[in-house]
């Protein structure tokens, strides 16, 4: 089994806790560490993958895609790589989450998402993933995309990365893939929206959280 | 309207018999939607048996659906694609659908709404509501949208819809008889329940400085309630009777909900939050929102607004 991990497209939202912990499970896969984006990020996920004692191969690109876009990146680089199973750091960013099933659906691929535990052993991998409030174990045999949600240990600082040589670095047509193609899967351009600083604005931005009330 | 437009389907999980009720709020959210733009809204739900269906069926022609689709399964019925998406996709290239519409608080939806939106090249709309009265669309809270002009198809993880006038109990209904649906290539080994820590939904975190106000307390956990929340602190927070004893989370823990609530100074780190809001603290980078007023207060406010129809 060839594994690979999809680090994502830019670097973590909050913090690099939950990319070390993915880091730390593809240690133990022995897995190719994989980012696309800008040569920031791409020097972060480098050091990343170099701290924790993975070969890494990059994609740079300035497209911002959305979901289906990064899915096509990660089955070309998994082609390139020999790849049939990859993991996916879900936690980092929210919009990581819905590539495991885009993913999967390209390589015809079992999937798993939120999984917070995972081992390996005589070819089978043994999950736990959360489904709501319950825990569920299971075994996958064969090709999968899993989704990653585990923390690495706390971290308050890191050294700046630094340019690296160590990754290995895939321009897009070199995977196979037409920049401009890929393009019409472009986001479209949005600003971020200012912190809610109202109750009425912040009750406006929860209500997409209210449970159904009986009645209501 | 285009015929293209002509279907919405929207998901419904079962708890038991009943639709569970994210998928109902999907439903009400899709009948706006379809009567906006002129479509035909399905209900569809996957089962092992389609007798002993009526209740569940007139639940769904009340809540808003035109016809129900039913995909007969051998599989196991368990929230993961592997079980279920045989079925599902057997639905999918029956109706072959321009908008397909989940609960974002269902069950099934983490694992089968972006899958569905691979399998029909659709943009994915997370926590969306239906925005509008004549010309109805989606908006979720990142700013994507669903509109009856557009060219392609969307998957909606719905949040919120507005309650919808209650419908006759006259409906259309389809039974699919889809067999051999499991992917033998995963095994569901165990379920238990899980630890408190690895919650993915809302979270609500009490801070220690404020756990022995006992307004602050009860506000919070009407809060919790309110978002379907779970309500976490420190064993500061257990001994003062804040929160449950089971619902202690240790200081700087990781966690990944998809909502975090931080009242006061709540020591969880945030860091794999999708979105997080503090009551009692100042914003800082990456917090979608802030009351810097008075805990008491603003909590008061914010769950008075909350509880307001």
């Amino acid at each position: 089994m060839t594994v690979a991990i999809w680090a994502g497209s830019a670097a973590p939202a909050r913090t690099i806790r939950w990319l070390d912990g993915a880091l730390g499970i593809a240690k133990k896969l022995g897995a190719t560490v994989v980012a696309a984006g800008e040569p920031t990020w791409l020097d972060l996920a480098a050091d990343r993958a170099f701290r924790a004692g993975l070969a890494s191969a990059g994609v740079p690109t300035d497209l911002k895609l959305d979901y289906l876009g990064w899915a096509q990146v990660v089955a070309a680089v998994m082609r390139e790589l020999g790849a049939t199973t990859v993991l996916i750091d879900e936690a980092s960013r929210p919009e990581r989450f819905p590539e495991v099933g885009a993913v999967a659906e390209l390589q015809g691929a079992v999937q798993l998402t939120h999984v917070v535990a995972l081992a390996q052993g005589d070819g089978v991998i043994h999950a736990s993933r959360i489904a709501g409030r319950e825990l569920q174990t299971v075994r996958v045999r064969g090709p999968a995309v899993i989704g990653l949600r585990i923390a690495g240990p706390q971290v308050d600082e890191y050294p700046t990365p630094m340019p690296s040589s160590h990754m290995r670095r895939l321009e897009l047509d070199e995977i196979g893939l037409d920049p401009v193609v890929l393009a019409h899967r472009a986001l479209p351009p949005r600003t971020s929206a200012p912190s809610r600083k109202t109750v009425e604005r912040i009750a406006d931005y929860l209500a997409v959280h209210v449970a159904p009330q009986p009645g209501r | 309207m285009s015929s293209v437009l002509a279907v919405v389907i929207v998901h419904i999980d079962l708890e038991g018999d009943r639709p569970h009720a994210s998928s109902l709020v999907a439903l009400a959210a899709g009948r706006h939607v379809a009567s906006s733009w002129g479509a035909t809204l399905y209900a569809a739900l996957i089962v092992r048996d389609a007798q002993g269906l009526d209740a569940t069926e007139t639940t769904l022609a009340r809540s808003g659906a035109d016809k129900i689709v039913v995909a007969v399964t051998d599989a196991p019925l368990a929230p993961l694609w592997a079980m279920v998406g045989n079925a599902w996709q057997g639905v999918l290239d029956h109706l072959r659908p321009r908008l397909v519409l989940f609960g974002a608080d269902a069950p099934s939806a983490a694992e089968l709404a972006p899958r569905t939106g691979a399998r029909i090249g659709a943009r994915l709309l997370t926590r969306a509501r239906a925005l509008g009265l004549d010309d109805v669309e989606l908006r979720d809270r990142d700013g994507g949208y669903a509109r009856v002009a557009d060219s392609g198809a969307a998957v909606a993880l719905i949040g919120r819809a507005d309650p919808i006038d209650r419908a006759d109990d006259d409906v259309d209904l389809v039974v699919l008889n889809l067999p051999g649906g499991v992917d033998p290539r995963l095994e569901l080994a165990t379920e238990t329940a899980a630890e408190i820590g690895h919650s993915l939904g809302a979270v609500v975190a009490l801070g220690d400085d404020v756990v022995d106000q006992p307004q602050i307390a009860r506000h919070a956990r009407q809060l919790a309630n309110l978002l379907g929340a779970q309500l976490i602190g420190s064993a500061a927070a257990a001994r003062a009777g804040a929160i449950e004893p089971g619902a202690v989370v240790e200081p700087h823990s990781a966690m990944a909900p998809e909502l975090l609530i931080a009242v006061g100074a709540a020591l969880v780190e945030p860091a794999g939050a999708s979105a997080v809001v503090k009551i009692g603290a100042p914003a800082g980078k990456l917090v979608d929102g802030a009351l810097l007023g008075p805990v008491d207060s603003e909590l008061a406010e914010l769950v008075k607004r909350l509880e307001a129809p």
